[in-house]
């Protein structure tokens, strides 16, 4: 057992290197303001109050937080009838039906992108549809693929019993399919939830331009204004958001196990 | 045999052009690389492949799309060969140290250049640094159709505040730019550091993205306009030499307010690792051939005089085309200059809430 252990410290390693250490450089940036020696640092809350006194940051993280919101709802919607259909094939068909979900994810989401961005140029949106379509589009597979997960293990013997005692399909559906799912919908909503508020491509293609995401105003800071420090307190703003659904999510999920 | 002395002929007629960069020998560059960062759509890709094979060399060419962008990888430590930054960039290079002088044995074909770059090299009045590449203003691309042409020309910038044009306008995502129209329409240098003169072309800004509801882009603009998607864009003059070009219907408006008028010129920077093959590279591209074949495909006013008259004069590619040759010596239109440290981040910051709005 103990060998074991010893085989994963090149993986401590490499979190230390790739997950731990740039952390602590955004961690330190975020507090810092430029102009600081390699040695002495003025700690600061500026960047933060900076954030949170505008407005305009204000009302972008909102929006991005909405549309984050709306895309997992809209994937939850579509996403779970599609799983049930798909669970409910033979075997055969269900293995075929899976490869076809996650075919498009074989094409880089950038191309894709860029696809929708042709189609839609047609039409007369508003941006924030546009920016939806995008992202319910790009993230359902994920959504389907967890969700058909749960369902597909899920006891058959469970629903005979369940029509046994008399329950109809709908009440079966409700009582026994829909609540030994949910486990699958809340990884599902992880999986969405989490790239969706972060998102920056979609946003900056679809958005024809004046649809701007927080992913967006890091980029902005980092690229072309070069206020590291800034982009990075907004980084860290948007990684406490994401811990603080994650942590939530997962409490709902043990909510549900033990009732 | 024919073949034969044709092949002679050529020979006969690329031995003198080789021998004329002096005290310098091809062979001493024949198998190395060249990095080569450059704006996007800027070149024609086969004056780069004739170079490579002329000098027996490898070119590896990256694009960039502005240059804040190019500044912080440039502070970041990264090396190129040859890079092309805009005028107010390379003074501040200049002052940093980031570059170094051209060879002149090598580079020895400055008399070709333009002579309405003459007063515009202010940031390296000698070219001891820089040689220019192209040259343009900033100006407004519209549509005549929707936009009579006294109507834009009476308006000039302040058609960005124009609420009959409400959601058929594209504005060049740059905040150096945009603040640039937003002074000029104000009657301000394009230059000013005055805290209140800052503060009301943010206002400017702000209320041409309430009133205008513009699309913010970079380079997409050039094939939207041509194709003819929206009425009016805030564009460089190449580009729009290029939309003219595609769409007839098109216009070039370079603003009565005055305009920026810049020079992206080719520089070495100090860590540059091949650094006699760029200064052979610097020569190649000035040179008349290659001009033209750039400034045909891309449509920016070449640096090269003799490229410009031609191609802008009677039965050349840009004849009659009034976005090619940049407006000279129009006492309201200005260079940029390099802005002091503390003011580089302020317009980009203050751009990103306009455009969050």
């Amino acid at each position: 057992m103990k060998s074991f252990v010893r085989m994963s410290y090149p993986y401590l390693v490499w979190i230390a290197l790739f997950i731990v250490a740039p952390m602590f450089m955004i961690l330190l940036y975020a507090l810092t303001r430029s102009g600081n020696g390699t040695i002495t640092f003025k700690f600061t809350l500026e960047n933060f109050s900076r954030f949170f006194s505008d407005p305009t940051f204000l009302r972008v993280l909102w929006t991005s937080l909405r549309i984050a919101f709306l895309t997992t709802v809209f994937c939850i919607l579509i996403g779970y009838p599609a799983a049930l259909f798909i669970a409910n094939l033979p075997e055969k068909r269900q293995t075929l039906m899976t490869l076809l979900l996650t075919l498009p994810m074989w094409i880089n989401m950038l191309l894709k992108t860029y696809a929708w961005r042709g189609i839609l140029m047609n039409f007369d949106l508003e941006s924030e549809i546009k920016v939806f379509i995008g992202m319910v589009y790009d993230f359902l597979p994920y959504m389907i693929l967890q969700i058909h997960t749960a369902i597909a293990k899920l006891d058959r013997n469970l629903l005979v019993a369940s029509y046994d005692l008399g329950a109809n399909k709908w009440k079966t559906f409700l009582k026994v399919t829909l609540p030994l799912s949910v486990p699958g919908i809340i990884s599902g909503i992880t999986l969405v939830f989490l790239p969706a508020v972060s998102s920056f491509v979609i946003p900056k293609l679809l958005g024809g331009g004046n649809y701007v995401l927080i992913g967006n105003l890091i980029e902005t800071y980092f690229l072309v204004a070069g206020d590291w420090n800034f982009g990075s307190a907004i980084s860290l703003i948007m990684a406490l958001i994401i811990i603080l659904s994650m942590y939530l999510t997962r409490k709902m999920d043990r909510s549900t196990e033990e009732a | 045999m024919k073949k034969i002395l044709a092949y002679l002929l050529v020979l006969c007629l690329a031995l003198p052009m080789m021998a004329s960069a002096q005290g310098f020998d091809p062979a001493e560059v024949a198998g190395t690389t060249l990095n080569v960062y450059n704006w996007g759509e800027y070149v024609d890709m086969s004056v780069i492949r004739d170079f490579e094979k002329e000098y027996n060399v490898r070119v590896n060419y990256k694009t960039y799309e502005s240059n804040e962008y190019l500044w912080l990888q440039l502070q970041s430590g990264d090396s190129w060969d040859i890079i092309v930054p805009s005028d107010y960039l390379i003074e501040r290079l200049i002052g940093a140290g980031m570059l170094q002088p051209l060879d002149k044995t090598i580079v020895d074909n400055l008399d070709q250049l333009a002579e309405g770059l003459q007063g515009l090299m202010t940031y390296d009045p000698d070219n001891t640094y820089s040689v220019p590449y192209f040259w343009q203003t900033m100006g407004i691309v519209y549509d005549t159709t929707k936009i009579p042409e006294e109507e834009m020309e009476a308006q000039g910038w302040d058609a960005f505040q124009n609420p009959a044009y409400a959601g058929h306008a594209y504005m060049y995502d740059s905040s150096r730019d945009a603040f640039m129209i937003a002074e000029k329409a104000l009657g301000y240098s394009a230059n000013t550091t005055n805290e209140e003169e800052i503060l009301a072309a943010y206002e400017w800004l702000r209320n041409m993205h309430k009133v205008l509801r513009p699309s913010y882009v970079t380079d997409e603009v050039i094939d939207s306009m041509a194709e003819g998607l929206k009425w009016m864009a805030l564009v460089y003059s190449g580009d729009a030499t290029y939309i003219l070009s595609e769409n007839e219907d098109m216009a070039y408006c370079t603003p009565h307010q005055g305009t920026n008028i810049a020079v992206d010129a080719m520089v070495i920077p100090a860590n540059a690792k091949n650094p006699k093959l760029a200064n052979l590279f610097i020569r190649y591209m000035l040179e008349y051939e290659a001009s033209e074949a750039n400034s045909i495909e891309v449509g920016y006013a070449s640096a090269n005089g003799a490229v410009l008259e031609a191609l802008s004069g009677p039965g050349g590619e840009y004849e009659g085309n009034s976005a090619y040759v940049p407006r000279a010596g129009y006492a309201q239109d200005e260079t940029y200059v390099d802005l002091p440290s503390d003011w580089q981040a302020r317009q980009p910051d203050l751009w990103a809430k306009v455009m969050a709005e």
